[in-house]
């Protein structure tokens, strides 16, 4: 540190930030969900509006067409009724604290969003004791179920509204990939190869 | 340029001479550059206000740089209100040591890494080893570079020095693979051996792209998903940094994170942005118990304390200037024998390492600009590397011939009539050069310059005598345009 401030050199400009630049705003976009949709579309995510009453059927729908059998879901509040669906469906719910690998051993990841963003067709997603990080990033699936007003228009309008941050605030764009080997681009690298958004 | 005194010398010369004769790197660069190049330009073209975003991302990591010890302090004072420690470190033995301790003091026999540059910079690997700790990288293009036994030739695509074939060679050699040429089944062979050890490590290694001051969140930017794991799945989580990656506001996430996906590899938005603030919360079920930030100096504060250079610290690592570089397409990074390779490279090793150990790497840019005009942060990276250049000819590592030739040269180019009787002299001799419409090879000294390639000869008249005998025939549109 005393380094850095003899490099900085005298006192002149030891005053805290008047000089920081402005920032561009959000911009607003007409409709977020639609360019949501788009952009998230163009990086390879199936996105598709679903409505309340038909989530929890069609999550277990989801999962029988991909053959997902044990899934680690987020346990809040508004996937209630779709973890139970799929318990009638007779598809597995693996423990948020289960031993690591067994959560590894899931083939689906179920979770909310906290918002999405429209410019960039990108997923944000917060950590808390029911919102584990490893369910997006553990399957070779992802499922997450957005609300449409969680939709905003770019970056600066998610770092206006973010507010406290979590121990993992992660913003997801797309499936896991990969274009180190020949230049060649591949989907599922090391997180999930297959990314789906249900917009309620 | 001749040879410096130090036996330590980067040999750019050499490096480059032996890059020429491998057509397994001019086929792996080939592919990799160009598309690189194409799917940066449509990604900016794509931002109408671009040019006003690299003015803004300048500003604040001017800003951010100016008051370099306030924003560090309160990282450090949030990251450590958080349950987090953070550890200073003035070069890269200090870096090692603290890296090595904290394995050692956690029982650590497992580390998985993802892709980080300073890591590389400090030479962390050999000294986790020489710990009796097994490290892996996680990263795909580093995890071939590290299962081949090489270093990394670019800062976003490690492997941009190797073709498919080769990387297949290697699978079945390193990991009994059945040989498969198809990057997704080598893709695929990677990720289930990596996936066990991620789930096998006690430690994670990770680099930072960024760091926010204001909520002591370190930012880590990647497409793969190997950086999330190693930073979520493993007890201890060990992010390191340089210095200068500080930014105040997490507004300023808005700008830099847009121009640095698009700079990169031409995309929208990175596919993961993990924006870490402290270790897990009680009653979380995943992310590490400890998490330890250490901050790297290792040269960077001289940097900082030189004006014609400090604007390289805004550098936001995006590579974009060495897949512009044509000394880069050329060469590849290996051999600018640093960690840090291009235009970019050349201005921070001479810089970090030393003008002696390193002071003809400037040596090996065209200046043609091209890296400057695509720079995220706008850094003037061939005026940087002219001021280097002054250096090294200050500091004596330029030889008698080439200063004598560049003293006749000045001379020569100062006087227009000089230069039309030099430009006459050079049409009567290259009569004994020129074979089928080019120069092939030029006599010593000059030799260098067709070694490689071959030189149109001069015209038969210069521009400017044509340009003055048009006029004189009073052609008329060529004097208005």
């Amino acid at each position: 540190l005393g380094r850095i401030r003899a490099s900085l050199g005298g006192t002149g400009e030891r005053t805290p930030s008047p000089d920081a630049p402005d920032l561009p705003r959000s911009q607003p976009v007409a409709d977020p969900a639609v360019l949501f949709a788009e952009r998230a579309g163009l990086v390879g995510v199936h996105v598709e509006p679903v409505a309340l009453e038909a989530l929890p059927d069609r999550v277990a729908r989801w999962c029988a067409e991909r053959g997902v059998r044990r899934v680690l879901t987020w346990e809040i509040a508004e996937l209630g009724p779709v973890r139970e669906a799929l318990e009638r469906a007779g598809v597995t719910g693996v423990p948020a604290d289960a031993p690591l690998a067994d959560r590894a051993a899931a083939d689906g990841g179920i979770t909310g969003a906290d918002w999405g963003i429209a410019e960039t067709g990108t997923l944000v997603l917060s950590t808390d004791p029911a919102r584990p990080r490893l369910a997006s990033l553990l399957p070779p699936r992802h499922l997450a179920v957005i609300r449409r007003e969680q939709i905003i228009s770019d970056l600066p309008a998610l770092f206006e509204r973010c507010g406290v941050l979590p121990s993992a605030l992660t913003l997801i764009t797309g499936p896991s990939r990969s274009a180190d080997i020949g230049f060649v681009p591949v989907l599922g690298a090391h997180g999930p190869m297959d990314v789906t958004v249900f917009v309620v | 340029m001749s040879a410096s005194s130090r036996t330590d010398a980067i040999d750019i010369v050499g490096n480059s001479e032996r890059a020429l004769r491998d057509p397994q790197l001019a086929q792996a660069l080939g592919t990799a550059l160009p598309a690189l190049r194409r799917m940066r330009s449509a990604a900016a073209a794509q931002v109408p206000e671009w040019e006003s975003l690299r003015a803004v991302a300048a500003q604040a990591k001017d800003h951010a740089l100016a008051h370099l010890d306030l924003h560090l302090t309160r990282l450090e004072a949030r990251i450590a209100a958080l349950g987090g420690h953070v550890h200073w470190a003035a070069d890269a033995g200090d870096a090692r040591r603290i890296i090595v301790d904290l394995a050692r003091s956690r029982a650590v026999r497992r580390i998985v890494k993802s892709k980080s540059m300073v890591t590389e910079e400090i030479h962390l690997n050999p000294a986790l080893e020489a710990a009796g700790i097994t490290v892996v990288e996680t990263d795909l293009g580093e995890y071939v570079v590290q299962l081949a036994g090489e270093t990394p030739s670019h800062i976003v695509a490690p492997i941009a020095h190797k073709t498919a074939a080769s990387v297949a060679d290697l699978f079945v050699e390193k990991l009994g693979m059945a040989r498969s040429e198809k990057p997704e089944e080598m893709t695929r062979a990677a990720r289930a051996a990596l996936r066990a050890e991620f789930l096998a490590a006690d430690m994670g290694i990770s680099g930072v792209n960024f760091a926010i001051a204001e909520t002591g969140t370190v930012v880590i930017v990647e497409n793969e998903g190997n950086a999330r794991l190693s930073t979520t799945a493993p007890r201890v989580h060990v992010a390191v940094m340089g210095i200068e990656k500080v930014l105040p506001r997490l507004a300023d996430l808005g700008v830099l994170l847009r121009l640095l996906a698009r700079s990169a590899t031409g995309q929208r938005a990175s596919v993961y942005v993990s924006m870490i603030t402290g270790p897990r919360r009680p009653g979380e079920h995943d992310g590490p118990d400890e998490l330890h930030l250490v901050l790297v100096d290792n040269g960077r504060t001289r940097l900082l304390a030189d004006p014609s250079l400090r604007d390289a610290l805004r550098c936001i690592r995006c590579g974009a200037c060495l897949n512009v570089c044509p000394v880069f397409e050329r060469v590849g990074g290996h051999a600018y024998g640093s960690v840090y390779g291009g235009p970019i490279g050349a201005v921070l090793t001479p810089a970090l390492d030393g003008i002696e150990r390193a002071g003809e790497l400037p040596f090996a840019s065209s200046l043609c600009g091209a890296c400057a005009e695509v720079c995220p942060v706008k850094i003037d990276l061939p005026r940087m590397l002219l001021e280097l250049r002054h250096r090294a000819v200050r500091a004596g590592m330029v030889g008698v011939v080439d200063r004598a030739f560049a003293r006749v040269w000045t001379a020569l180019m100062r006087s227009p009539a000089r230069l039309s009787a030099l430009t006459a002299l050079a049409r009567i001799v290259q009569r004994v050069l020129v074979r089928r419409g080019r120069i092939e090879r030029l006599p010593y000294p000059f030799d260098g310059w067709t070694r490689y390639r071959t030189a149109p000869p001069l015209a038969a008249t210069s521009f400017r005598s044509w340009w003055v005998s048009r006029r004189r025939e009073g052609g008329g549109g060529g004097t208005r345009a």
